[in-house]
């Protein structure tokens, strides 16, 4: 069977503010906590994405949050998934619009089939699905848009909330201090080791706004799977003044918590980089899930952040994605 | 000509598919539906069948991934068994409230433990819960037969719904009988491309399975409630179509075998009814007014139906091939339903059930005239001793 011919849009890079898209695909009418970090990601990968495309959204806040009955904020077609199974739903869309241009049905541009699924719904109860999309080569933008907990649940730990991390299913006493004791997991590592099919990962925060919504447009004018780790800042489970959404974005990236990079045919590239790193206190401070911690506490996760930057300057090497032809 | 050769009810159900120009096809193995997937895959290799064939890792991705296909548009297949059935839980309401007419054909495994390869319903009817239309064949034929008439009745539009199309493991997936496949014009006759009514799409932006409130779950319920009332005209519809085109006739719900004048009757889906159907034909012989209820769809079930066929008959033994542990009657599933169906009767059967064939064990000839001994002396007592009785124990 000859590779399938995806006729897919070339997304052009956004240069500068003046040229940001005035268009909105995520539109306002949700109900979403004041200063939500995953509903301004929603907007700006919308807004990158365009009219010509599908969301899948696992459940999550930004199922529960969104699509209310009768006025779903989303100005493009949108299907919920289980918070199981995101990958394998658009999996089938995919396969779906492949049959469809095949046979002449669907004859305007390949869609972006872009899955919006939430830290849970991304590496947790939805990695296999997510996994599986990636292995077989399914023409999908899968976005974990992370903001460290189950939140709409009442903030539980997920396997992206940090070390020390009050959360409802972690409160610290006098037995466990620290509240949180694991560390998380490696999300995107996760996705660039196991899946060779794999064309890009990158990751972001809703501080970068230009940055992120380039690599959407990246991710999707690739002719495979691409993912994007997305931080997004969460006032009632991370506890700040909702006000400060970008700022504790920003603050990651500033003490090294989060580091901006892209993944290209087996070569990193890293944006924003710190002149000089500073102190993880300066992102804990402000932040109640951290209120708790003693300076010992705090003292393990500079530990932790300073590993993590290490890596920034030697990433890990992996071997160079197989040929399309072979995923078509 | 359509041609008839020698096959198992696996490769009866890939025919179907295949046939029926499915789109979208998800696989993962479990034995005994697997061979339905060997098959597809062969065909979908050598260019007869030209459908995406998606690897799925799990059940639950199976049934996702047809969701997937079904919502934007195409016509999707899947299948499993036994553990495999249960595995995909989750994913069997939202098909059907999204209202996706996927078809998945299930090749009855028990579940575990113990493990297991002998057919047993239980897999398959505990979904009937989910929204789905549940059905079972008897015959590779059969399985052939329901695959496109499942895909018409769950296409229509006042339907939309998806199905299961179930047959007994290994002896009706794995034992080759007589299977007349159809020719392309009948087909094409028969069953009409799938039009979706609200598939996702770039001109015209839909957005699927949003959040309720309360107060709009009800109403919604309502709407599913009633729409399964509808189903039974479009099965008998579909049924007699079929009859007209393909030449093959099936009584729409219940198959009806020398129940007119009989006095004690077996109720019973699935294979073991082959084994049934000449059991009767002994009794008859040996002056055993007897008869023969076979179930052909469980959801939706037909109650009128079954009222109809058993209200004149003195006592019907219900043979279960699934398991309910601590239900009403203490052993399996049907009869509750089928006791329930005889209720509103002035005068109405006695009815017992019989636990048999599970685990994959035969029903044997003479399980069927120990059955029948039990039958005719509730007759002579005017009574139901028990709820439940287990053969060969």
């Amino acid at each position: 069977m000859p590779a399938f011919d995806y006729k897919f849009q070339k997304l052009e890079p956004i240069r500068s503010f003046k040229s940001v898209p005035e268009d909105e695909q995520y539109l306002p009418g949700h109900r979403t906590c004041a200063g939500c970090g995953p509903a301004l990601n929603y907007r700006l990968v919308a807004k990158a994405a365009g009219k010509d495309t599908i969301f899948i959204g696992p459940t999550g806040c930004m199922y529960v949050a969104n699509a209310s009955y009768l006025c779903t904020p989303y100005a493009v077609s949108w299907i919920h998934a289980q918070i199981t199974n995101a990958g394998a739903v658009a999996s089938g869309i995919e396969a779906a619009f492949k049959m469809a241009a095949r046979k002449g049905r669907h004859t305007g541009p390949f869609p972006n089939i872009i899955v919006m699924g939430g830290d849970g719904g991304s590496v947790d109860i939805g990695l296999q699905a997510m996994s599986g999309m990636m292995y077989r080569g399914h023409k999908v933008l899968f976005i974990c848009y992370d903001n460290e907990s189950y939140a709409n649940t009442g903030i539980q730990t997920s396997p992206t909330t940090p070390y020390g991390a009050a959360t409802t299913f972690t409160p610290p006493g006098k037995e466990i201090p620290e509240g949180k004791t694991l560390f998380p997991k490696n999300v995107p590592q996760m996705v660039i080791g196991g899946h060779p099919a794999v064309k890009y990962v990158a990751t972001t925060t809703i501080a970068h706004p230009l940055d992120l919504m380039n690599k959407v447009r990246k991710a999707l004018s690739k002719p495979g799977p691409t993912f994007l780790h997305i931080l997004c800042p969460c006032p009632k489970g991370w506890l700040f003044d909702e006000k400060l959404t970008p700022d504790m974005a920003k603050l990651a990236v500033e003490t090294g918590m989060w580091s901006n990079y892209e993944w290209e045919d087996g070569v990193y590239k890293y944006t924003q980089v710190p002149k000089k790193y500073k102190p993880v206190s300066d992102y804990m401070k402000p932040q109640g899930r951290f209120a708790h911690l003693k300076p010992e506490h705090i003292a393990k996760m500079q530990a932790f952040v300073d590993e993590k930057i290490k890596q920034v300057q030697r990433p890990i090497p992996v071997a160079a994605p197989v040929p399309a032809a072979q995923h078509a | 000509m359509a041609k008839e050769s020698m096959m198992t009810g696996c490769r009866a159900a890939a025919e179907g598919a295949k046939a029926a120009e499915v789109e979208v096809i998800c696989s993962y193995p479990i034995r005994p539906y697997t061979a339905i997937m060997m098959e597809l895959a062969k065909m979908v290799a050598n260019g007869e069948l030209n459908a995406e064939f998606i690897h799925g890792e799990g059940e639950h991705a199976q049934v996702s991934v047809v969701l997937g296909a079904s919502a934007a548009g195409a016509r999707a297949y899947t299948g499993s068994s036994g553990v495999g059935v249960t595995y995909a839980m989750e994913v069997y309401s939202p098909m059907a409230g999204g209202r996706y007419p996927v078809q998945m054909s299930i090749a009855d495994r028990t579940l575990d433990p113990p493990g297991d390869f002998g057919s047993e319903h239980t897999d398959a009817m505990s979904t009937r819960d989910q929204g789905w239309l549940l059905g079972w064949a008897a015959t590779p034929q059969e399985v052939y037969d329901n695959t496109l008439m499942a895909y018409r009745i769950g296409e229509d539009h006042r339907v939309m719904l998806p199905q299961m199309v179930c047959q007994d493991g290994y002896f009706i997936s794995h034992i080759p009988d007589k299977v007349t496949i159809g020719e392309a014009s009948q087909v094409k006759e028969f069953l009409p491309p799938y039009r979706p009514i609200h598939p996702l799409s770039l001109t015209n932006p839909v957005s699927h399975g949003p959040q309720i409130r309360p107060d709009q779950g009800a109403p919604m319920d309502a709407m599913r409630a009633q729409t399964f009332l509808a189903v039974p005209k479009v099965i008998e519809e579909a049924t007699a179509d079929f009859a007209r085109i393909f030449g093959r006739k099936y009584d729409p719900f219940v198959e009806q075998y020398k129940l007119d004048d009989a006095e004690i009757a077996f109720f019973i889906m699935g294979a073991h009814s082959n084994t049934a159907r000449t059991a009767v034909d002994k009794l008859r012989k040996e002056g055993v007014k007897a008869g023969l209820a076979r179930l052909r769809w469980v959801r939706p079930w037909p109650t009128h139906q079954l009222a109809e066929a058993l209200g004149h008959v003195k006592a019907v033994g219900v043979i279960e091939t699934s398991t309910s542990y601590g239900s009403a009657m203490r052993g399996g599933n049907l009869i509750h339903e089928l006791r329930a169906s005889l209720y509103d009767l002035d005068d109405r059967p006695l009815v017992t059930s019989f636990m048999g064939g599970l685990g994959g064990e035969t029903i044997w000839p003479a399980d069927f005239d120990y059955m029948a001994g039990v039958l005719t002396k509730m007759v002579k007592e005017k009574r139901t001793d028990r709820y439940v009785y287990w053969l060969g124990m």
